[in-house]
């Protein structure tokens, strides 16, 4: 009982430690008043200088978005959000027309990226990444792109491809996540800002891990990003997107959409770390993360990979999905949600059979801490015409603590008879006899309950390029060491 | 004739005409007079409603029903031979109403009463409407509305009852548009035992609409052996709701084999609400041609120590539409708590859809739940291997297909309730040779 009790205490100060990516960049930004209304949508258009095909859809989005009505059915609970109240543009102030070399930019981001391990600068070329960062919601740094541009591969902001590959844009923009898809997309298709746009072209493999990283920085300044990543036939590429953001009392919004394209043959990648801020022990702050993210297998053996690790956000709703509609698609999707305190997450994936001998895997590790929920939300549809479709489907929980939640919520729709369809979930706590067996070999509780969770999530991390899974174990580390006694 | 939709005449009338079961008793008309605000309130449930998503009950709230039957009746031979058990007691509602003539209720041990709703209702005042939630579902509240038969079983306390009861419900099909609201009370006592079967046939194919809701009371170390065959004709719609509330150690064994109707939904809902209660809750469904069978299932673990078992299978054939929805919650503080939920699908035609949705959710944490859910079709290794030994395809699949289904009978402890159920099942599958 004194060991217990020790042990507890030791808890207590590791779950009691502070958000550690919490720091407020002082730069300062070019925003739009608080508000949203026809005008909002067309000056955000107009600062952006976009073509009038955009605008248009902006308008017809933002129409549909005020018919709908903010979705209630996920297992969280939060304050109602005021839409007007959110300030829907922030930039950082322009010196010139934008940095065109890494000197040229203000040395004070260059440092919150350093504090944050993002190699943009020398790093950056040692360590092969090219990074596309959006600081708040204009990109002001790109890097490698000469070296991409030799191999044709486009890697640039979402409104710099506006100008230089508008065909591009009007003809992938929303072809996966229509406007109509859910409020929150409805939103983000009205007043989104800013985002990566990628695209791989015919035959070409991406030499390199491209990544990004979202921040949210001004006050109140709700983010959303608009990526768009189209493989065109065998093409392969590899993306990497990371957050964290600074400490703030006021919750905020984050409604991104990602789409992903995959013609024939090509592979999609798609890799995420969560760390967006939890808000307090109490759930006072942090972020509300309401994420619409898709894949079309257009193409034939074309594959979508999704891998996330979520950590962060006081609300995260999330559903990265493949619609498998080229014949022998595969769609994977590999994800660990850890909720400690107050934090609520209903996330897990969709996975949508039309092609024939379509396959899915999906394997997710919900660990909850604290006094958190954590829910698995999944479906699984298999089409009529969907012969010889596979899914597999393994959901584990893992529980700390007496007064957190797991929760399972699969749906599983077959419409044909060829289809093999296997869903197994199981939840638990840490075992005591696995706790024992590690600290009767001379480990503290800390490292033992360090090392099981880790082999928890193994089946997930190890699908993280390095660069990533490094920083997803220590996120993994602070969020949870010794969260059980 | 009157549509269900809009029933709020009907009752009034039939409440004037003293036509409904106990209508002398205030408690039980207040209780109709709230199921009918309720009614009024919610309507039948709609397919916007996360219960009712993949089930429809349009067609049903188009159809005009009649509430009172046509005189008819069957012979006593015809009774034996719908009957799934011969040397058991007895209780035979046809078309909806009592009959005394075909029952079998000689004998009874002492310690077990059995008799219809409509003489037994003022034993039941503090059990009736206390397992379902009137305010929930508005064919519960329909039901309360309307009850006006069923059967009510008690059995003290240290009562072993060895003989089965079967509770045999028979929709003769003489009368058309008939609608049936059935309420059924069954309480055991502590340390007490009893067999039940609910038993529901149809012998023509007219529309009927049978409503059926049964209440299950557990006390201490009580223990249900709870079956229910459903045969209703392939024009019918039938709606069960079997909702429990179980003591300690308390068992509660529950099959439900659903094989009838064009449209069969089916809640089952026990409480775990005393220690080292237990349940099983198992069910099979067969359906081919058009129908469409849904089953809602629904496990409260609210205290510590308590444990579950579930397991439903299905084979689908045609264009038939299965809905399985398992629900396990696990409340807070139901420390170690065991659940374990399989639901597993047979697809065996083009145009047959299964929609399956186990749920858990769980708010203690030493607790050990796993749930798993499959969708296939017969494994060719297995079609292979009969082959090679002398079976024609059709035969090797049946019997590939049998051996899928009566595995859910396997915890039935009765051999022969077993043996009836399977020989059921036999017959209903498709046979080989064809």
């Amino acid at each position: 009982m004194v060991i217990y009790m020790a042990e507890q205490q030791q808890i207590d100060e590791v779950l009691a430690s502070d958000y550690q990516a919490g720091f407020v960049t002082d730069i300062e930004s070019d925003s739009l008043p608080p508000g949203l209304s026809e005008d909002t949508v067309r000056d955000i258009s107009r600062i952006k200088g976009e073509p009038e095909f955009l605008l248009e859809w902006r308008l017809q989005a933002y129409r549909h978005w005020l018919t709908l009505e903010t979705p209630e059915w996920a297992h969280v609970h939060y304050p109602e959000i005021d839409f007007q109240k959110i300030s829907y543009y922030s930039a950082p102030k322009a010196k010139t027309d934008g940095p065109k070399s890494l000197d040229e930019v203000d040395p004070e981001l260059l440092r919150t990226y350093e504090k944050l391990g993002v190699p943009l600068d020398e790093r950056a070329r040692l360590a092969g990444v090219a990074v596309d960062a959006v600081f708040d919601s204009v990109s002001v740094a790109n890097t490698f792109q000469d070296k991409l541009a030799e191999d044709g591969i486009i890697f640039m902001p979402f409104s710099k491809a506006v100008h230089e590959h508008p065909e591009l844009i009007k003809k992938y923009l929303g072809s996966v996540v229509s406007y109509k898809d859910n409020f929150y997309a409805a939103l983000n298709s009205a007043v989104f800002s800013d985002g990566s746009f990628v695209y791989i072209p015919k035959g070409t493999r991406c030499p390199m891990e491209l990544s990004t990283y979202f921040r949210i920085n001004a006050a109140n300044t709700g983010q959303f990003e608009r990526t768009l990543i189209i493989a065109d036939d065998d093409a392969y590429v590899s993306y990497l997107e990371g957050c964290t953001a600074p400490m703030r009392d006021e919750n905020q919004l984050h409604a991104a959409v990602v789409e992903l394209v995959a013609h024939d043959r090509a592979e999609i990648k798609y890799s995420t770390v969560q760390n967006w801020y939890p808000g307090d022990k109490n759930g006072v702050g942090g972020i509300f993360n309401f994420v619409t993210k898709r894949a079309l297998c257009r193409g034939v053996s074309s594959k979508v990979s999704w891998t996330q690790v979520e950590t962060g956000s006081a609300i995260t709703w999330k559903y990265p999905s493949v619609i498998l509609q080229g014949d022998n698609s595969v769609g994977e999707f590999y994800s660990v949600a850890v909720t400690n305190n107050m934090q609520q997450a209903d996330t897990g994936t969709k996975m949508i059979h039309l092609g024939k001998n379509t396959s899915s895997t999906v394997i997710a590790k919900g660990i909850s801490a604290g006094r958190s929920q954590n829910a698995y939300r999944g479906l699984i549809r298999i089409g009529p015409n969907a012969e010889n479709a596979r899914n597999y489907t393994e959901c584990d929980s893992l529980l700390m603590g007496d007064q957190c939640g797991a929760h399972t919520f699969p749906y599983i729709e077959v419409k044909n008879p060829t289809a093999q369809v296997e869903h197994e979930a199981s939840t638990s706590k840490i075992s005591e006899d696995q706790l024992f067996y590690c600290k009767q070999r001379g480990l503290d509780t800390e490292d033992a309950v360090s090392m099981i969770v880790n082999g928890f999530c193994k089946q997930v991390m190890r699908q993280l390029p390095m660069e990533f899974a490094v920083e997803a174990q220590n996120l993994l580390g602070l969020s949870l060491e010794g969260s059980v006694g | 004739m009157k549509q269900l939709t809009d029933l709020v005449t009907p009752f009034a009338t039939i409440a004037a005409d003293k036509q409904l079961a106990g209508d002398d008793l205030a408690w039980l008309k207040k209780l109709r007079l709230q199921a009918l605000d309720q009614f009024n309130r919610a309507g039948l449930p709609a397919k916007k409603q996360e219960d009712w998503k993949y089930t429809s009950l349009w067609a049903l709230s188009q159809q005009d029903f009649i509430h009172q039957a046509n005189p008819s009746d069957i012979s006593a031979a015809q009774c034996d031979q719908v009957a799934l058990l011969q040397d058991s007691y007895r209780v035979v509602i046809i078309d909806g109403v009592y009959s005394a003539e075909h029952s079998q209720l000689t004998g009874l041990q002492t310690g077990l009463t059995i008799s219809p709703l409509s003489s037994g209702l003022d034993q039941v005042q503090s059990y009736i409407g206390q397992q379902v939630d009137i305010e929930k579902a508005g064919l519960n509240a329909l039901n309360t509305l309307l009850m006006n038969e069923g059967v009510v079983i008690t059995v003290d306390s240290d009562t072993q009852v060895l003989t089965p009861i079967e509770i045999l419900v028979i929709n003769t099909g003489s009368t058309n548009n008939l609608a049936i609201h059935l309420r059924n009370i069954i309480v055991l006592a502590d340390h007490s035992q009893l067999t039940v079967i609910e038993h529901y046939i149809g012998l023509a194919e007219s529309t009927s609409f049978t409503n059926v809701v049964s209440e299950v009371v557990l006390k201490e170390n009580a223990e249900l052996n709870h079956y229910k065959l459903q045969q209703e004709s392939s024009n019918a719609t039938h709606i069960a709701t079997l909702a429990a509330k179980q003591a300690a150690n308390s068992l509660w064994r529950s099959s439900n084999i659903s094989l009838g109707a064009k449209l069969a939904r089916n809640d089952v809902h026990t409480q775990l609400l005393g220690e080292q209660a237990h349940v099983v809750m198992d069910g099979l469904y067969l359906a081919d041609s058009e129908q469409h069978v849904d089953f809602h299932t629904r496990i409260d673990h609210a205290v510590p120590n308590t444990s579950s078992e579930e397991l439903f299978k299905g084979v689908l054939n045609d264009n038939s539409h299965a809905v399985f929805n398992g629900k396990v919650i696990v409340h807070k503080h139901a420390q170690k708590t065991d659940a374990n939920q399989q639901n597993h699908n047979l697809l065996l035609s083009r145009g047959c859809e299964i929609d399956s949705k186990p749920e858990m959710e769980i708010y203690a944490d030493d607790v050990k739940c796993a749930h798993g859910s499959t969708v296939g079709q017969i494994n060719e290794d297995q079609l292979f291997f009969l082959r090679a030994r002398g079976l024609d395809e059709a035969s090797a699949r049946n019997l590939l297909t049998h051996a899928f289904a009566v595995d859910v009978l396997d915890r039935i402890p009765a051999e022969q309730i077993r043996n009836a159920f399977s020989k059921v099942i036999e017959q209903h599958l498709p046979h080989g040779g064809s």
